[in-house]
């Protein structure tokens, strides 16, 4: 797959190294500049040219954030990029990332024995690993001990490792402690790499390694802070590639060259161009839509997937083109397994080829089987989930739950005749109306695709019921995905509400009032940009709040 | 002579100067090997167990295949029941307490709404009223108010353990289901505290520090636990440094992480009891079984018989034999199992030959009959245990004998608050509370009529038995002819 060819002037902006595990150890630590245990990037570099307290954005926008904790896909991501460890023992062993839809909220991450045994368990293991094998191990380490207490050696590594695992670069006395826990293990059991492989276990359970931590520098505004470069770094590589800020971008930090929004706009630039940011992307939607784990056979989700992410690169990355597009697109990805699959025309091959959806009636994502797979009931697409689905997160509204006297546990009896349509008529009662009329119309337009998003004319095994696939959405009617994708267009509902959500995604909490001038904008912007998906990334990342951040109340 | 006694937690010097624990010996007992000589009560094991299970299925007019149908002694078995005359029969250990409800219709102490799924479930664990049917406890647990009181001086204060190790459905999450102990968080709250679900992390927890009798191994196993100390110590050292330059709300998420560090360094200080006949690290159960995938329904066609299951039978014996072995080496005193989540998700078609998800058996079977099959299941795991506990010797007698053991389950059969049907698995009515051991005064071996109290008030029967004169919740009392 080749990217579109991009003008020269990006081509001359820093080349982002993805996956550089090796942090080859050079310098002794004396280019830190000892800053006693504020993180060496000189806070004045960060602060207005006068050297006195920054000042809070006039624009306003800076919304409230707390630490986060890296989420297990982050942490497996971080361990791959430190050191080289593809095994991602975090998906096996932190407690579950609660999802709701993303998995990296901060109101759901607390603390409790089970994550504290597990962190300790993956450092203790993932040392073991790394140590045991010799040429990933010296990599990383980046220099060969001359014996088992080669202080040179075990400091090199605490200075480059440091700064790569904690995020920032160290002080003196921070790195000396690593130092010390190091020679002392490497003395007591006569052997460097036991000693090395504790200090590195010691780094994996540190709080600013866990926890990606944002202190700054307060402003002249109460409560607001101004971020340091490698704090902005931070923030940077977890939003755009889901992992932590390799030595390139480090450096950048380290000059003070990310402290203004178009020097970190042209930083985020470079990163779209990382093999990782399409995964990021991917995984985004996967979660904004609840199809990141699908309930079906490997070979039928892994076909689903690369369906779907491979529209997401064409739409977003190699076209530009309009994000809205997704739901509008006249073919897809498919191979002849996926093909015969949807009942589309195979296109003879094992590849994934781009296959025209002619008249079958499909358009866009709507379509897809990821969308179609999840949100079902009672072993069947339910149509009033569906319709919630699409209220909640392609249009960002609010329906409740539905009564506690009602018990969801169980199907819609069967009244006068067995047929869905006919059995969901909540719709028609009073106390039920009011919420499935905004949902079920919707999900009966999609009826016609099942839970594995093929098509089919009738309920499952019930032949004498006829599926219309006649849906309504406020007032207008339509039919399937292709009626709904044109009546989503005509009426703009695709405008505004994925802004909201990679907003969510990126900062870790919902919109609150703090945020809105920040996501009004963004808002905006993307409509301007032409709904372009990169241009919104750009565009969070390179607002001038992006740089701040707001401290709890309470 | 009269021989001077010994405090249980005495130390002696062992070679080397390093201090090695005693367990009970006789030294420390009276004269009739059933108290310690300085007149202290021998520790107690309080266990709490749980189980996502109703007694019955939708619209059955028999209610369960479980209750023996007279009060009293020698009981007889039923369909789910069988299970108890395994392991050469636990029935004279085990006592079944029904007819038993928890009211609903916000109706009295440590009652819920309507909403079976999540509301009935926190009335059941903390005793607490939940009048608007929210997934999580008002109030703390039975596990920590026993650890609490009877706990100290234990590496661990409380345990808990999760059988089931994912909610097995794609499109949600377990929101509470999966969380059968609460404690205080210090601010007139409480907060949830989940389970361990990897038996061999269990394992390796259980028995830090254990010496193994090959004095190499020994040698690198005291290595390796200095080790760890000395990183924690740096990682604890760094958590200190860092907290006065966090803004509020991060400190108080940056302290529950410290306390949870310095909980563990606590752990990795005590010192392990000496290996006796009863007292031993097991062989590592090796790897955890691998993790089920989840399933798109709860069951019938589309439903994959081969998903929804992570060989919770092989987790809930690892998960025993710790338990067991954390009684009989005193490690800790108080324990809560999860054995199956609330609605629980997981499959049953290894067990059963029924394609369906352990909560929709009792919705789409709907039989009573078929609920039993699944509760003849659990009840085996629970037998196992109780043998287990029966067959150490502890004092006079066995373990068991010091032990109160409860065994919960989600739902009994009956009316239906929300939709007012009856013979329904979302009620409240007809509850039964399983429980074992002699503890205190506990009495085993008997069906006995819970003459419609809450079940909660067998937890407090179950607390007094290993000395916590505690009630929990809203819900006074002790079941009469239980205590």
């Amino acid at each position: 797959m080749t990217h579109a060819p991009r003008p020269w002037w990006l081509l001359a902006l820093m080349v982002v190294a993805p996956a550089c595990y090796g942090g080859s150890g050079g310098g002794d630590g004396d280019d830190t500049d000892g800053t006693a245990g504020t993180g060496a990037s000189d806070p004045d570099a960060t602060a207005d040219s006068s050297g006195g307290t920054p000042e809070a954005p006039e624009l306003g926008g800076v919304g409230m954030i707390g630490m986060r904790r890296l989420s297990s896909d982050e942490y497996d991501n971080t361990l791959f990029d430190l050191l080289g460890d593809d095994t991602q023992p975090g998906a096996a062993l932190l407690p579950e990332d609660v999802a709701d839809p993303y998995d990296n909220q901060i109101v759901n991450q607390m603390a409790s024995r089970t994550l504290i045994e597990a962190l300790e368990q993956l450092a203790t293991e993932a040392s073991a690993r790394l140590m045991a094998d010799a040429p990933r191990r010296d990599q990383v380490i980046g220099c060969q001990p001359a014996n088992a207490t080669d202080e040179t050696c075990m400091r090199s590594f605490a200075t480059s490792f440091g700064r790569r695992a904690l995020r920032r670069t160290l002080a003196d006395e921070e790195i000396q402690r690593f130092v010390d826990l190091g020679m002392q293990i490497a003395t007591q059991d006569n052997d460097f790499h036991i000693g090395a492989g504790a200090m590195l276990r010691a780094f994996l359970q540190d709080p600013e390694f866990v926890y990606r931590v944002e202190i700054g520098t307060p402003t002249d505004e109460p409560g607001v802070s101004r971020l340091n470069d490698f704090e902005v770094a931070t923030r940077l590589s977890y939003f755009l590639l889901g992992t932590t800020p390799d030595d390139a971008l480090l450096d950048i930090a380290e000059a003070g060259e990310l402290s203004t929004p178009e020097q970190v706009r042209a930083a985020a630039q470079g990163m779209l161009t990382d093999d990782r940011a399409l995964p990021r992307i991917d995984r985004f939607h996967s979660m904004w839509l609840g199809y990141y784990r699908l309930p079906h056979s490997a070979q039928l989700t892994d076909a689903m997937r690369t369906e779907t992410r491979m529209l997401l690169d064409k739409t977003i990355m190699q076209d530009q083109g309009d994000w809205r597009s997704l739901f509008a697109s006249t073919g897809t990805f498919v191979n002849d397994f996926l093909a015969e699959h949807y009942g589309l025309t195979p296109p003879g091959s094992e590849q994934f080829t781009w296959v025209d959806y002619g008249a079958s009636g499909r358009r866009g994502m709507l379509s897809h089987g990821s969308f179609l797979s999840v949100q079902g009931s009672y072993g069947d697409t339910s149509p009033t989930k569906r319709g919630l689905l699409i209220r909640k997160r392609l249009f960002c509204q609010e329906i409740p739950p539905p009564p506690p006297t009602v018990n969801v546990d169980e199907p819609p009896p069967t009244v006068d005749s067995p047929c869905k349509i006919d059995r969901y008529n909540m719709s028609e009662i009073d106390g039920c109306a009011q919420c499935h009329q905004l949902t079920d119309p919707v999900g009966f337009g999609l009826e016609n695709y099942d839970q594995q998003g093929r098509f089919r004319v009738t309920d499952n095994d019930l032949p004498q019921c006829a599926i219309s696939g006649d849906g309504t959405i406020d007032g207008a009617t339509f039919n399937g995905p292709a009626g709904l994708s044109d009546l989503l267009a005509e009426q703009g509902l695709l405008d505004s509400c994925i802004v909201f959500q990679v907003y969510e995604f990126a900062m870790g909490h919902g919109v609150a009032v703090d945020d809105e001038r920040y996501v009004d904008d963004l808002v905006t912007s993307f409509g301007e940009s032409n709904y372009r998906f990169d241009e919104l990334m750009l565009n969070l990342v390179g607002d001038e709040a992006f740089l701040y951040r707001r401290e709890e109340e309470g | 002579m009269r021989i001077k006694p010994l405090n249980r937690r005495t130390f002696l010097r062992g070679i080397g100067g390093v201090a090695v624990a005693l367990p009970a010996l006789e030294i420390m007992l009276d004269p009739h090997g059933e108290a310690l000589a300085g007149g202290a009560k021998m520790s107690s094991h309080f266990f709490i167990g749980f189980h996502g299970q109703a007694m019955g299925g939708d619209g059955d007019p028999v209610p369960d295949m479980y209750r023996p149908d007279a009060f009293g002694p020698s009981y007889n078995l039923k369909a789910a029941t069988m299970p108890l005359g395994n392991y050469g029969d636990v029935r004279p250990d085990v006592s079944i307490i029904s007819n038993l409800r928890i009211p609903y219709n916000n109706s009295g102490p440590g009652s819920w709404n309507t909403a079976f799924h999540l509301g009935a479930m926190p009335p059941l664990l903390c005793g607490v009223s939940n009048p608007d049917d929210s997934s999580s406890c008002r109030g703390v647990t039975a596990d920590q108010v026993v650890g609490a009181a009877i706990g100290s001086g234990t590496t661990f204060p409380t345990l808990q353990y999760q059988v089931q190790p994912s909610w097995y459905l794609t499109d949600s999450a377990p929101y509470g289901r999966d969380i059968i102990s609460y404690q205080d968080d210090g601010a007139g709250g409480v907060i949830q505290v989940p389970g361990q679900t990897s038996p061999r992390a269990a394992y390796m927890a259980l028995f830090t520090g254990f010496v193994p009798p090959d004095p190499a191994e020994a040698a690198e196993v005291a290595r390796e636990l200095a080790r760890r100390r000395s990183i924690l110590d740096l990682v604890r050292g760094n958590i200190e440094r860092l907290m006065p330059r966090l803004g509020a709300a991060d400190q108080l998420r940056m302290q529950r992480h410290f306390d949870e560090i310095r909980a563990l360094e606590e752990r990795l200080a005590a010192i392990p009891p000496d290996a006796t006949a009863d007292c031993m690290m097991f062989p590592d159960p090796g790897e955890d079984p691998s993790i089920g995938g989840n399933n798109a329904t709860n069951g019938g066609d589309g439903f994959d018989v081969n998903a929804g299951y992570s060989d919770e039978d092989a987790r809930a014996r690892v998960f025993s034999d710790l338990v067991h072995m954390a009684f009989t080496c005193d490690l800790s005193r108080s324990v809560a199992m999860l054995y199956t989540m609330a609605q629980s998700h997981m499959n049953v078609y290894g067990f059963t030959d029924i394609p369906y998800d352990l909560h929709e058996v009792g919705h789409s079977i709907g039989t009573t009959e078929a609920v039993s099959q699944v509760l003849a299941w659990q009840l085996d795991q629970f037998a196992y245990l109780v043998a287990k506990l029966r067959d150490t010797p502890e004092g006079a007698g066995s373990v068991l004998d010091n032990t109160a053991m409860v065994l919960l389950y989600e739902g009994g059969h009956g009316l239906d608050p929300a939709t007012g049907d009856l013979n329904r698995t979302h009620s409240t009515e007809n509850m039964i509370v399983t429980v074992a051991g002699r503890a205190g005064g506990f009495v085993s071996g008997e069906h006995i009529d819970g003459q419609g109290m809450h079940p909660v008030n067998v937890i407090n029967s179950a607390m007094r038995a290993v000395g916590v004169d505690q009630d929990l919740g809203e819900v006074v009392g002790t079941i009469p002819g239980l205590i």
